[in-house]
């Protein structure tokens, strides 16, 4: 093939790579973030219509032990970032090893949590008030950005079962940059109700 | 290079954007015809005081239909979908969009959501409580069945559709440029589309969370618009119109866009003041942004409020007249041919500055509260919407018309299709100004005689019928001229932009030779055409033996890399399918089926990962 030139650059030398995934995962991540900017305004939107929050008989929510889950999930960006980077660099073992790390946490954190929705439901319920149909919308809306991302490291996992591929290797780094914004929004969520306590 | 699968199979398949533009083409031309017609049955209906045509319940279905349809279901599909899905690509120097099966996505998913709609109207249980579906009125109470969870189900599934759409707009303007085609090199149909595909990627999540809201008022018990639980109706309000006025600009930038590729073909000459025109299209978006309660002016909100919400609605106006100088000096210093696309082009301008006037006079908040829900807002927003962002549309078809099917269309039919629809417009929504200030509410299914809104109404019935031939004329002439016109050739209009550097219609892969770029108007770049036409004489192309596409820089646009496009698949068609099977069942609250639902959900999309492009396994 002759070789075409292009703004100065030949074709031989342009890499075959990355693709734009990562910018459509970029895309999401902003759809997504605005929905949770949405539910966020609206919980305060109600919080500042209504003289008290949470409404007397309605539960505060607890404090410690919410925050120390959302502290122990935010240390799977490190994992996940591991697995990237193994990745990049062609180490098949490794990254199996840090999605394999990743998903025990996130798996026990979600079990830990829905566990703890149901229990909480028991104490108060979305129909009960404005206060608890937010809370409820927002913490169950944040547990299924968490469940997508613990499908999206299991078919990670699967595809690395066949070996690594620039296809695989892009899908890692995509679906890590998704469960960065996760672990901040879960972050932020958790911050946000229990700002219901001060 | 490659080619596209042929039959029907071909088309449920494709992932080719201009079949996807022409798929969406048809799709929002049928249901135009749809909210046209629920249009002409309410303007029937009022033709004189007293009339009974169609009940009060049933005028409510109409025009809530027809808001919903002309706004998501016509003007943002056939903008996007249609003419950006056909052009954008082309216009960049690309030769697909930077997701072609999420774009495919996008349209099935868009197809699903208006049969979903529309199969509402069908049952007897259409959405009846205006397009934008104020609450209480809304609510479980005052409107029980499944009426308005058609609306919120619908809009969250048509809201999907346009998503996809907006990111897959952003990243191919971003990534998929010709290499050389810097940002300040780019058209500026493209920053239209840029600003408009923002717009609708931040402002959607806004109506996506008010409509599930409403769904779980509605459906589950919570109280988010329960005053007497906590709640606010008008939190509903402001989410609705965080994202409706944006909207706004989501419908007419694009419109702004078309204009801005059809004046300088016309005036043989560019576009005044580029870089200003192509910020004050990001601009208007932007600013769209922080207005959105200038709709709420008559809902008691705190003075403060309401005078910060009328001046920044009066900044808006900046960007606004910014391009309208631009359009009008263009037409002043190039030698303008007034033909069809430029006469629409005209009249748009002509539309979109009365519109724009009676808006600025929303600003007077005393006045505003006078004319709120009265049928000068109605007037106002038709010249805006139908003036601003139907014409150029109209103006578009003719414009593109020879690119996509090769043939010309007719002139004159063309050109009394123009005056046709011109007059008709005007008798049609002018008057409505008049009797808005005389006090006639909007969204009465009949009025009384002896208030002297008759010969009003009589005109603006006239007038609806009146634009309605314009539109068959226009539509007999394309259809007439796609099988009777004469060859068009690539570039008949000589036009600016990268399009009409190929054949008409385009080849499946659009462009044998990455096109050479040096400024927006690359077209008129004779020595970089004459370069490619070089190199394909040559037989120096690229990329020529798989699926394949430059990726640029996003700034400079500098060829960074090749990526590997997918071929045409089912799995759009499948994925469409699947969501639209979970969006039944939570309108019937099958709730367990529901699950199994979202399972086919990820199953479609396991199946669809399961393509890789073929490369080597470390």
């Amino acid at each position: 093939m002759t070789d075409y030139v292009a703004g100065g650059i030949a074709e031989r030398s342009v890499p075959r790579g990355s693709g734009v995934g990562f910018w459509g995962m970029a895309m999401v991540v902003a759809s997504e973030v605005t929905l949770f900017g949405t539910f966020i305004g609206t919980y305060y939107y109600l919080r500042f219509t209504n003289a008290h929050w949470p409404p007397p008989g309605t539960p505060e929510p607890r404090v410690v032990v919410p925050l120390i889950l959302a502290g122990v999930l935010a240390t799977t960006s490190l994992p996940l970032q591991l697995a990237a980077r193994a990745a990049r660099r062609a180490h098949l073992w490794a990254a199996r090893f840090f999605l394999c790390w990743a998903l025990t946490v996130q798996c026990g954190y979600l079990v830990y949590e829905i566990h703890d929705y149901v229990a909480q439901l028991h104490r108060s319920a979305p129909q009960d008030n404005a206060y608890s149909s937010i809370y409820y919308t927002l913490l169950g809306a944040d547990h299924a950005h968490v469940a997508l991302g613990i499908l999206l490291v299991v078919w990670l996992l699967w595809k690395l079962l066949r070996g690594l591929t620039t296809y695989r290797l892009n899908a890692i780094r995509v679906v890590a940059f998704y469960w960065h914004a996760v672990n901040l929004l879960t972050l932020i969520v958790i911050g946000v109700l229990l700002s219901a306590t001060l | 290079m490659w080619q596209s699968r042929p039959g029907v199979l071909g088309w449920v398949m494709t992932t080719d954007h201009k079949r996807i533009g022409l798929l969406y083409f048809w799709t929002t031309l049928v249901l135009f015809a749809a909210g046209g017609a629920e249009a002409l049955i309410m303007r029937t209906q009022l033709i004189q005081p007293n009339q009974h045509l169609v009940g009060p319940a049933t005028y409510d279905e109409l025009f809530t239909m027809h808001g919903v349809t002309m706004i998501f279901f016509f003007i943002i599909p056939m903008t996007t979908g249609a003419f950006g899905n056909y052009l954008l690509p082309l216009m960049i120097g690309a030769r697909d969009m930077a997701f072609p099966r999420l774009n495919a996505l996008s349209y099935w998913v868009f197809l699903g959501s208006g049969i979903f709609v529309y199969t509402s109207l069908f049952i007897g249980q259409a959405p009846n409580a205006g397009w934008f579906d104020y609450l209480p009125l809304a609510n479980a109470k005052y409107d029980p069945g499944h009426a308005i969870d058609f609306y919120c189900l619908g809009i969250i599934f048509n809201g999907i559709s346009s998503s996809l759409t907006a990111g897959n707009f952003i990243v191919t303007i971003l990534k998929l440029r010709a290499p050389g085609m810097s940002f300040n090199r780019m058209p500026l149909f493209c920053f239209a589309f840029l600003a408009a595909s923002f717009g609708l990627l931040i402002a959607l999540p806004s109506l996506t969370a008010d409509s599930i809201f409403l769904f779980l008022d509605r459906n589950v018990g919570t109280h988010f618009f329960d005053v007497a639980k906590g709640g606010s109706v008008l939190l509903w309000q402001h989410l609705f119109w965080i994202f409706g006025h944006p909207e706004v600009y989501i419908l007419i930038v694009p419109a702004f866009g078309i204009a801005t590729e059809i004046i300088p073909a016309f005036t043989q000459r560019r576009v005044v003041a580029f870089p200003l025109v192509a910020v004050a299209e990001l601009l208007v978006v932007f600013i769209g942004f922080g207005v959105w309660a200038h709709h709420m002016f008559a809902t008691g909100m705190p003075t403060v409020t309401v005078v910060f919400f009328a001046a920044a609605t009066g900044v808006v106006v900046i960007p606004s007249t910014i391009q309208v100088f631009a359009w009008c000096m263009t037409f002043v210093t190039g030698q303008a041919q007034f033909k069809t696309p430029l006469l629409f082009i005209a009249g748009f301008i002509f539309m979109f500055v009365a519109g724009g006037l009676t808006g600025i006079m929303f600003l007077a908040v005393p006045f505003d509260q006078q004319v709120t829900d009265t049928y000068f807002v109605i007037a106002h927003f038709h010249y805006i919407i139908f003036g601003a962002a139907v014409f150029p549309i109209f103006g578009g078809l003719y414009f593109w018309f020879p690119k996509v099917t090769g043939k010309l269309y007719f002139e004159l039919p063309g050109q009394i299709s123009f005056w046709i629809i011109f007059i008709g417009t005007n008798l049609l929504f002018f008057p409505m100004h008049i009797v808005g200030l005389e006090g006639m509410p909007r969204r009465q299914y009949t009025y009384p005689g002896g208030l002297g809104w008759g010969p009003d109404n009589l005109a603006e019935t006239i007038g609806s019928y009146i634009t309605t031939v314009g539109i068959v004329v226009l539509l007999v002439n394309l259809v007439v001229s796609w099988f009777r016109g004469a060859p068009a050739g690539p570039d008949p209009w000589h036009g600016a932009t990268l399009e009409w550097t190929i054949p008409s219609p385009p080849p499946e892969y659009n462009f044998a030779v990455i096109p050479k770029v040096s400024s927006a108007y690359a077209n008129w770049d004779y020595e970089d055409r004459a370069e490619d036409r070089r190199k394909l004489a040559e037989g120096i192309m690229v990329l020529e033996q798989g699926h394949e596409q430059p990726v640029s820089s996003p700034v400079d646009g500098w060829w960074a890399e090749i990526v590997e496009m997918p071929h045409d698949s089912p799995w759009p068609i499948v994925l469409a399918l699947a969501l639209a099977i979970v969006f039944i069942l939570l309108l019937l609250h099958l709730w367990l089926g529901f699950c199994f639902g979202l399972a086919g959900v990820v199953l479609a999309l396991l199946g669809w990962h399961g393509e890789e492009p073929e490369e080597a396994v470390a």
